[in-house]
């Protein structure tokens, strides 16, 4: 018998062609997330516009596009969230584990797919802005690091929580109240600046505030601010990602329910 | 040559001591019949052995290897078959094989290969575009063993894979586990069902309360013996090697 340790590129390609076939055979939560925000944003532009016009031409639409992406990107972490969930729940996490694929390697594989779709609901978002409310995009590198740095601190979010919550239930309450809440505190909802003096002082606790400053400073041109806010970002991103990993390497905590 | 051995095993839940000094040793190409009654602590041993389950006490060894030490490189000598139904409800039978047979490092031809031979050994070929959603309990205990079986590996861990299935995958699953013995690979096969480790020709390993309790072959340690253990909940201890419980 010919033993020889797999090499980490086959096996990682193999189980991210896995993971985005079975995304891609189920595809309704994907779609909900991709349509939801093109409707609200139409729906509400003319509220922002009317809003924010003593700010500029293009307050209402930076501030309708930037809130609705990241409303509907938080919300999206169901579907990064429930892709860990269901392993667990149908027991295949652990077969995967019983093959010589580290934990890192499975994870990994999981977030490809899953930062794939965050990416492609931002763009389309961001998209549908350009082309329907003349949204301008100065430099678009800068929003791509606004972007980028996002999708990861969500897909670090979104594994966390899959990894360490016990159940659908708990997922659904997860993902729904800190969805809109964290959305809310971030000014996506409303302008920051419009929030009440103590959410305001809180804000900064919730990764909302982050994406709507560096995606609001990408589409004003500030670079230092964006970078700084993706910075933020990303440190999220690598503490959530920590704490998955470790989690998930000492085998996932079982729910009465699963 | 003894090809696996855990020596002195113990993992804890709680209050409750799941393995208590588990001891097996298993040689090349042989089939090892592990019984016991439920709570015995077969699953954890087989969880242990998988690399899943960390024991706080004892050692494992895979072909020499120190599996708690290298877990990786002694998974990758191990195939497992777990107790209960694990497979992706949107994927099909023959996704489920390329994936396994990937992750167990086959690639190109001789992933192709083995999928085939597998899927035709297992009575899969018909079934292999079918979504594991859709298959029967049956369909679904052969593709998943035939997960488990897609690599030639030294070690297979099978936990009672035929729970559940109708005759007709019984048998081929035997023929299989059978044919990989003959080939050199030495077999831990947990059941509760006596007269499949006869058509095995398998030794028997008896646990109780965590360790094993008798263990030797059949023409020490007869099936009518084993199940009498098994329904009296068994006599006094013993060191699980090689030798027929008092």
């Amino acid at each position: 018998m010919a033993l020889s340790l797999p090499d980490t590129s086959i096996r990682l390609t193999a189980l991210v062609r896995h993971n985005a076939t079975l995304m891609l055979r189920e595809p309704g939560p994907v779609i909900s997330r991709l349509v939801q925000p093109l409707v609200l944003i139409t729906l509400m532009h003319p509220l922002y516009a009317a809003a924010l016009a003593a700010e500029g031409a293009q307050a209402g639409t930076v501030q309708v596009v930037t809130g609705m992406l990241v409303m509907f990107s938080l919300l999206a972490l169901s579907v990064v969230g429930t892709g860990i969930m269901t392993e667990r729940s149908w027991r295949t996490w652990d077969r995967l584990r019983s093959t010589p694929t580290p934990a890192a390697e499975l994870l990994s594989a999981k977030a490809v797919p899953a930062f794939a779709l965050l990416v492609v609901l931002q763009a389309e978002v961001i998209a549908f802005g350009v082309a329907v409310f003349g949204l301008r995009v100065p430099d678009p590198a800068l929003l791509a690091v606004a972007v980028a740095s996002w999708a990861l601190a969500l897909l670090g979010i979104g594994m966390a929580l899959g990894a360490v919550l016990r159940s659908q239930s708990e997922l659904h309450v997860a993902y729904d109240i800190g969805g809109i809440l964290f959305s809310a505190l971030g000014g996506a909802l409303i302008p920051s600046g419009e929030l009440p003096g103590w959410a305001r002082a809180i804000a900064p606790v919730s990764p909302g505030y982050w994406a709507m400053g560096a995606l609001r400073s990408a589409l004003r041109d500030q670079a230092a601010a964006t970078l700084r806010d993706a910075a933020v970002l990303a440190g999220v991103a690598v503490a959530a990602c920590a704490l998955t990993a470790w989690r998930m390497s000492r085998g996932a905590p079982r729910s009465r329910l699963l | 040559m003894i090809a696996f051995e855990a020596c002195g095993l113990v993992k804890t839940y709680g209050t409750k001591r799941a393995l208590d000094g588990f001891t097996l040793r298993v040689a090349a190409g042989e089939i090892a019949g592990l019984a016991g009654r439920n709570g015995a602590g077969k699953t954890t041993f087989v969880e242990v052995v998988a690399g899943l389950v960390r024991p706080e006490a004892g050692r494992v060894r895979v072909r020499g290897v120190d599996a708690l030490a290298r877990p990786r490189t002694a998974r990758a000598m191990i195939g497992v078959c777990p107790q209960e139904t694990a497979l992706y409800p949107a994927a099909t039978v023959a996704e489920h094989l390329r994936l396994f047979g990937a992750l167990a490092g086959l690639r190109g031809t001789a992933l192709r290969r083995a999928v085939d031979d597998i899927a035709e050994r297992m009575d899969l070929t018909d079934i292999a575009g079918q979504p594991a959603g859709l298959l029967s309990g049956g369909q679904r205990k052969r593709t998943q063993a035939a997960t488990a079986l897609i690599a030639e590996r030294p070690l297979l861990l099978l936990d009672e894979p035929t729970v559940g299935a109708d005759p007709a995958t019984r048998a081929q699953l035997l023929a299989v586990v059978a044919d990989r013995a003959a080939a050199g690979a030495a077999i831990v096969y947990t059941t509760h069902y006596l007269p499949e480790l006869a058509e095995l020709n398998a030794t028997v390993a008896v646990a109780q309360a965590g360790r094993v309790v008798a263990r030797g072959t059949q023409a020490e340690l007869s099936l009518e013996r084993v199940n009498a253990l098994l329904v009296a909940g068994g006599p006094g201890r013993e060191d699980g090697d090689g030798a027929v419980a008092a």
